[in-house]
């Protein structure tokens, strides 16, 4: 399934029209709708394998060998403009030996783990540029700097890693997600075209 | 009423007055300083509507009042009265139309037509009115000023000692008392003394020649700076307000000794009469009721991104121009308790909802809004659906809003595991009762809403099978007002949790979601 416009922001899976027209039919007969029958889904309409929620609700977009070979990192885009950065599978810290060890988010000049961003403008948002600093990702042997890859306000770092650095080990694609960045229009399509979709990707990568 | 001389009537009420009336000298001086008969009948004290509604002039008067026979000249005066500067004489120029030409008023029957041609010219039903009068505050400087100018004059003679003015009506309500009985006629409907009835008329006297006057008179000081303030702030019908208001408390507070320095005692004469406009206009109508929302492509409120509609319509301009097109009211205002996404079903139940129609020209009966029912719920696309429609008060406004963080939904949603669901699964589910979840700002919502991480409550779940399939399932559940469903069960990338991925120990989606279920007592 292509991935999405950039305009829907909440919509979930649309059944196909003739479940529509017999959904329609199903009302005009009864008046008094019959409840059940009208949330049970059509057997033709269900996928074997439904798109996820990231691959339905953001556009993916990633950077192979961000600053250095190897680095491989994705910024998943909602439609509302707000970016989701992590590690693509490539990444090389994902190649090692018992994967990723700890984390930490102390980095550059503050702890990124500590910023409290609130209201509902974020003013108080610390403004990053492409290549700052996010976290360091240690491995056994070695570490790796992840940064932000679009510049823009740190809303928020998952804090979870630094407990659990597995999640990026087990979903580095979901619930391993680095963090959260608000770029400003124009910093956005300053780099777009610069990126590669997810098919470009796996393609580069010969991954699948 | 254009016959010569006063009627059986008038000559009755007449002769009654005459006992409240002042002496005849008092009479001519104050016709002669130039205050008209029906101020001069108000401050003595007369009550009796027949009086003021005779066409009486000045001349007529000193006739009855000098008990003679004849009546010597019919000379009508061409001033208009110092104090009352027209209004109950009435004399007044009114635009035709906004912005048009002004046209002269002279009788009272002349004004009750001018505005019950305006109430039904608009077509507004009504069963009752309320009469709203707006007067500019030099009147109340020349009553004042006229009140001053007989204390000095006659303070020492015995008719004023005994009742001059105790019993006096108000401009306001003299000329409401002339006006409400002719307009009870012509609009076949009664007149609610205060501000009670839905339909009210309103009239604003202005006079600006005198009112620019009294402005420069009145002392300064702090004033200046507001009235500055105010002109460049507001629009032109808020600087009516604003010097008005000052102008009262101005008065109010200023003594006697400097009010004759400033103020002419007695009041000087004028040429020109006030100014009116005559507005009418009827207090929100509230139509309250439950809707459902069969369509995964309806928005509940107009959505516009860019100059393109989201969605094919929405829930607000389906019911809300229905309301309004059969009411004929001006515009609508749509709220309701809480509010599903685009692609999410409203059954069941239904959400209540109320629409505010302003100035609706009429107040549906039964029938009509039975009509408003049939024409959104049989159209041909079955997009949305009413129930429970009726006409409420405005107090339904706070009901609604009431306790709206405690009500409970409830809801179906359409969900897929990365593995088969085994009974298990099932019992782990339905055990969970009041379980507290905690939910940061989903993304997808986070560029608009504050990041704070909110604690909700999963009240049940239960689960229903999917026929034909194993990793399919309808999950129903029952939960606090607020929580984000789609969140619970893909988990956000973890930030919401628990999820329903994270109990089952796999990956979940969700497909479809529909409200089932909005808990409140009202609109029932």
């Amino acid at each position: 399934m292509a991935e999405n416009a950039e305009r829907s922001e909440e919509t979930l899976y649309k059944p196909s029209p003739k479940s529509i027209e017999r959904e329609k039919q199903a009302m005009e007969e009864e008046p008094k709708e019959d409840l059940s029958s009208l949330l049970l889904p059509n057997l033709n309409d269900l996928p074997q394998n439904p798109p996820t929620a990231v691959k339905f609700n953001f556009s993916r977009y990633f950077l192979p060998d961000f600053t250095k070979p190897g680095h491989d990192q994705y910024i998943y885009r909602h439609a509302n403009g707000l970016c989701v950065i992590g590690l693509a599978q490539a990444h090389v810290a994902l190649k090692e030996e018992g994967g990723v060890t700890a984390v930490d988010f102390n980095v550059g000049k503050s702890d990124r783990s500590e910023l409290k961003v609130t209201g509902k403008r974020k003013r108080n948002a610390q403004h990053f540029e492409s290549n700052s600093a996010l976290c360091k990702v240690c491995t056994n042997d070695n570490f790796y700097i992840v940064r932000c890859c679009v510049k823009g306000s740190l809303l928020e770092v998952n804090d979870r890693l630094i407990k659990q650095p597995g999640l990026l080990n087990s979903s580095a694609d979901r619930e391993g997600y680095v963090a959260i960045i608000m770029p400003k229009q124009g910093d956005w399509l300053k780099i777009k075209d610069s990126l590669l979709s997810y098919e470009d990707y796996v393609k580069l990568r010969g991954l699948l | 009423m254009t016959s010569p001389g006063p009627a059986i009537e008038w000559q009755t009420a007449l002769g009654n007055a005459k006992l409240c009336l002042p002496p005849c000298h008092v009479i001519r001086d104050l016709l002669s300083t130039g205050v008209c008969v029906r101020c001069i009948f108000r401050l003595s004290g007369i009550h009796d509507r027949d009086c003021y509604i005779s066409p009486i002039n000045e001349s007529e008067l000193i006739s009855v009042l000098e008990e003679q026979n004849e009546i010597k000249c019919n000379s009508t005066t061409s001033t208009n009265c110092c104090v009352c500067l027209g209004v109950l004489c009435p004399s007044c120029v009114v635009p035709e139309k906004p912005g048009a030409d002004l046209r002269e008023i002279s009788s009272v029957n002349e004004l009750a037509l001018l505005i019950s041609d305006m109430v039904k010219g608009e077509q507004y039903r009504i069963d009752e009115f309320s009469l709203e009068v707006s007067l500019p505050p030099v009147i109340t400087a020349n009553e004042r000023a006229l009140r001053l100018y007989l204390k000095q004059k006659y303070e020492k003679e015995q008719w004023f000692k005994d009742s001059f003015l105790r019993d006096h009506m108000s401009v306001k309500d003299t000329l409401k008392l002339v006006l409400n009985a002719s307009l009870e006629n012509y609009l076949a409907v009664q007149n609610v003394e205060t501000l009670s009835s839905s339909f009210r008329i309103r009239l604003t006297y202005s006079h600006s020649e005198t009112s620019q006057k009294l402005q420069s008179m009145l002392p300064n000081g702090h004033d200046s700076k507001k009235r500055e303030r105010g002109s460049r702030e507001n629009g032109s019908s808020k600087n009516c307000n604003e010097p008005d208001a000052s102008a009262y408390r101005v008065l109010e507070l200023i003594e006697d000794q400097n009010f004759c320095a400033q103020f002419q005692v007695p009041p000087g004469k004028v040429d020109k009469p006030c100014q009116l406009v005559v507005a009418c206009c009827r207090t929100p109508t509230y139509i309250g009721g439950r809707y459902l929302k069969y369509s995964r492509n309806v928005s509940q409120s107009r959505w516009i991104i860019d100059d393109e509609r989201m969605g094919e319509t929405s829930v607000e301009e389906i019911i809300g121009e229905n309301v309004r097109q059969i009411c004929q009211g001006d515009g609508y205002k749509f709220h309701s308790a809480g509010r599903e996404d685009i692609d999410v079903r409203m059954l069941g139940s239904g959400r209540p909802f109320l629409v505010e129609v302003s100035n609706s020209r009429i107040v549906p009966s039964s029938t009509e809004i039975e009509q408003i029912s049939d024409k959104i719920n049989h159209t041909d696309k079955k997009l949305v659906g009413v129930k429970n429609l009726k006409l409420v008060g405005a107090e339904a406004w706070d009901l609604m809003r009431e306790g709206e963080a405690e009500k409970q939904k409830q809801y179906a949603a359409l969900v897929w595991i990365s593995r088969p669901l085994n009974v298990d699964d099932v019992c782990n589910l339905t055990s969970l009762k009041d379980m507290e979840i905690s939910q940061k700002t989903p993304i997808r919502v986070l560029h608009r809403r504050s990041p704070l991480e909110r604690s909700k409550v999963i009240h049940w779940m239960k689960i229903e099978k999917v026929e034909g399939t194993t990793q399919y399932f309808l999950l129903h559940l029952c939960t606090q007002a607020g929580t984000y469903i789609k969140e619970f069960v893909h988990g956000d990338l973890g930030r919401t949790h628990p999820s329903i991925g994270s109990i089952l120990g796999c990956r979940a989606e969700i497909l479809q979601l529909d409200v089932t279920d909005v808990k409140m007592d009202y609109f029932d």
